[in-house]
């Protein structure tokens, strides 16, 4: 750090500052309050989630447990690759997963240039923005989540949240613990570009597919629900 | 980045003659607002939310000096080199020094205005590194030998086709069609990934700088700024210092802002936050990295009446709404920013003299203010600029002779309206019978395109005195 010029921009900064006592600073902003969020499509957490991924121009499978997940994943890797290979980052809940039920074949570490397909844990899901949410550590490459054609996403239907504060609760209480990852990458999409005369164009330079599979208890009404308000729009 | 602004004015008139490139404009200031408008009011209370965010900023921006000291102190901890960067020079030497010490040949590099601010990848290119734009409309823009038109959409001014056979001289791919917006987009994509594999150094910019963890926000909709700030060893953030926020959830609520008021989207596709280097545990990572903030005049800004100029989170809402950038097209202004927010910008980070057209490219209509996420005073600070470029005589003699003539005039209402009326009757008699005038003395600029409307006779007071006497009567 070049200490002069460190201490000239500080000293100007300083310059056009009231100079508060911290304390005083802190209570400022909290009376400020929060941010509105956005309003949900749906009340039901997991409704909104689901439309909203679908609106994301993500697919969406939902799987009652692990066994029927492996078979979905299974499926929509030979869909497109007539095959049953896929890059799984060292998340122990993939290690666990019944991989043989669906014949899937995961390779596990990071994805290396060429392969096509990744499979990621999600931490959670967020309802707002319809975002998988993961925290890059020794389980979760942060390149398994950009380098793939096709990202496939786990997510459990207990692990959705209602929106970005809450989200932020969530990773400040892990913080907190003294783990503050590398990288917190929430995803929300296929990759995608407009940088051309404005048309929307999928897998840019990130995955061009972003598959969701919903685990866990959630109804037929909740996810024909989540199809139909998508359908609606 | 060599400044152009001087020449708005010819640079503007050559814009307005290519008429293909006026159509698709016209397209874009149509189709843009509308994607604002539908995802804001799908939104909620977005006028809550942009009020919060004012205020926030404004917080922030009044203790620069706490938030600042606390996130240097969090991102140091977290294990980045923080440096300061007084002018664009410094920056630049500061990042080139950077890829000398790790002996980098290749740089990645994701969407910086800030980097096209301070020319950072000329100056890398002389010192001997090969620098890749990767966001595709930088990447068409640096192949093209150009610089970004909109400082959300770098080469909105260029057509599929241009695009097509810039592709087809400049990839050694062999025979194909590239039909496609699509085939574009992959030729790219397949272009840049090895660039991505095989770069020593990645660069990316912040959406903003969290104080409270030492965080660096990155929205993106390519995935290209996280592939930079994910594959190479080293990773260079290059920023200014007033894109510091107190805490995450503030971000966020930038973050519901920036997205809706930029491309009409509810949020983007990747929405990173990045703490600094791998660490022992982690599978992947940059092995080192650098935040580099640029003052740049942003101090001198905030010392100034402009200082409310630095809530800006760089939406490119005031350009997509603004008449005159979807007239003229943002190379005219040339340099870094276009539009309204680059016409208060451009003066504060340059200088007056040589940005002296850029305030007055304006029409008052105020719509730039109306969708400011930022609820920035624009057309405000346009108006103060042009007073200070009048005080300093940088206006030219005619123009403030005029006005103060004009001013002298409006100042004495009898005076005014009996001068005012024998001009109105006078070009009502002259121009009546064929209802306007195709030719206008001083007037030239606006019958060159359409004729002047005759007027219809009396003046409004003269009619207003008229009808109130007939009223008492
Ligand atoms: S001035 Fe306001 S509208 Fe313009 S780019 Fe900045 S934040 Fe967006």
């Amino acid at each position: 750090m070049n200490d002069d010029s460190r201490s000239r921009i500080m000293s100007k900064v300083r310059g056009s500052c009231a100079g508060n006592e911290a304390a005083v600073i802190d209570q400022a902003r909290e009376a400020l309050g929060s941010a509105p969020s956005a309003a949900l499509p749906h009340t039901d957490t997991c409704i909104a989630f689901m439309t909203n991924v679908l609106r994301n121009q993500g697919t969406l499978d939902v799987a009652p447990d692990r066994s029927a997940a492996v078979k979905m994943i299974a499926q929509y890797v030979y869909q497109h690759y007539r095959s049953h290979r896929l890059v799984a980052g060292n998340d122990p809940r993939l290690a666990a997963m019944p991989w043989r039920d669906g014949g899937v074949l995961p390779r596990f570490g990071e994805l290396e240039a060429g392969e096509q397909i990744a499979l990621s844990y999600a931490q959670w899901g967020v309802a707002e923005t319809g975002a998988t949410v993961f925290l890059s550590g020794k389980h979760n490459p942060s390149r398994n989540n950009f380098l793939p054609e096709h990202h496939v996403v786990l997510v459990d239907a207990d692990s959705l949240l209602p929106d970005l504060e809450t989200l932020w609760q969530r990773v400040n209480a892990s913080m907190a613990q003294g783990d503050r990852p590398r990288g917190i990458n929430c995803v929300a999409g296929p990759s995608s570009t407009g940088d051309i005369e404005g048309q929307i164009v999928y897998g840019a330079h990130g995955p061009r597919a972003w598959h969701v599979v919903l685990l866990g208890e959630v109804s037929a009404e909740q996810s024909d629900t989540a199809r139909a308000l998508h359908a609606g729009e | 980045m060599e400044q152009h602004s001087q020449h708005f004015k010819e640079n503007a008139a050559r814009a307005l003659a290519d008429a293909s490139a006026v159509a698709q404009r016209d397209i874009l200031a149509l189709f843009t607002p509308l994607m604002r408008e539908a995802a804001v009011s799908e939104f909620g209370d977005f006028a809550a939310l942009r009020d919060h965010v004012k205020k926030m900023r404004q917080h922030t921006l009044d203790n620069l000096d706490y938030y600042l000291a606390r996130f240097e102190l969090e991102a140091t901890n977290n294990g980045n080199r923080i440096h300061y960067a007084e002018t664009a020079e410094d920056m630049n030497s500061i990042v080139l020094d950077i890829c000398q010490q790790h002996g980098a040949r290749k740089v990645a590099k994701g969407k910086s205005m800030v980097t096209e601010e301070t020319g950072l990848n000329d100056f890398l290119q002389r010192g001997g590194m090969e620098v890749l734009e990767t966001d595709l409309g930088e990447y068409i823009v640096q192949q093209a030998g150009e610089t970004p038109s909109h400082i959300v959409g770098p080469a909105l001014h260029k057509t599929q086709q241009q695009i097509r056979e810039q592709f087809l001289e400049n990839h050694d791919l062999g025979e194909r069609d590239l039909e496609s917006i699509g085939d574009l987009v992959g030729e790219a994509r397949t272009v840049l990934r090895d660039h991505f594999l095989e770069a020593d150094v990645g660069i990316i910019g912040s959406n903003a700088l969290i104080a409270e963890n030492g965080y660096s926000m990155l929205v993106t909709n390519e995935g290209n700024g996280d592939l930079c700030a994910n594959l190479p060893s080293v990773l260079i953030i290059c920023t200014t210092l007033d894109r510091v926020l107190p805490r995450a959830e503030d971000a966020t609520a930038i973050q519901r802002l920036l997205v809706r008021s930029a491309t009409g989207q509810p949020q983007t596709c990747y929405t990173s936050f990045y703490s600094g280097p791998r660490r022992a545990q982690d599978a992947d990572g940059p092995l080192e990295t650098h935040i580099v903030l640029l003052d740049g005049q942003r101090t001198d800004i905030l010392a100034s009446d402009y200082s409310e100029m630095l809530r800006c989170i760089r939406c490119g809402s005031c350009l997509n709404h603004c008449p005159i950038f979807a007239a003229t097209g943002g190379h005219s202004y040339g340099w870094v920013y276009p539009g309204p927010m680059g016409s208060v910008l451009t003066p504060l980070l340059t200088s007056l003299e040589a940005s002296e057209a850029l305030p007055n490219a304006c029409t008052s209509c105020g719509r730039c203010e109306e969708v400011c996420p930022s609820a920035i005073p624009l057309p405000d600070m346009l108006r103060d600029l042009r007073h200070e470029q009048s005080v300093q005589k940088i206006t030219p003699a005619s123009w403030r002779n005029g006005l103060r003539l004009h001013a002298w005039i409006a100042t004495r209402p009898r005076l005014y309206q009996a001068l005012t009326g024998i001009g109105i009757s006078l070009m009502h008699r002259l121009g009546g019978k064929k209802g306007g005038f195709s030719k206008l003395p001083l007037a030239s600029g606006w019958t060159s395109k359409r004729d002047f409307p005759a007027p219809q006779g009396e003046t409004f007071m003269r009619q207003y005195r008229r009808r109130s006497q007939s009223n008492e009567r």
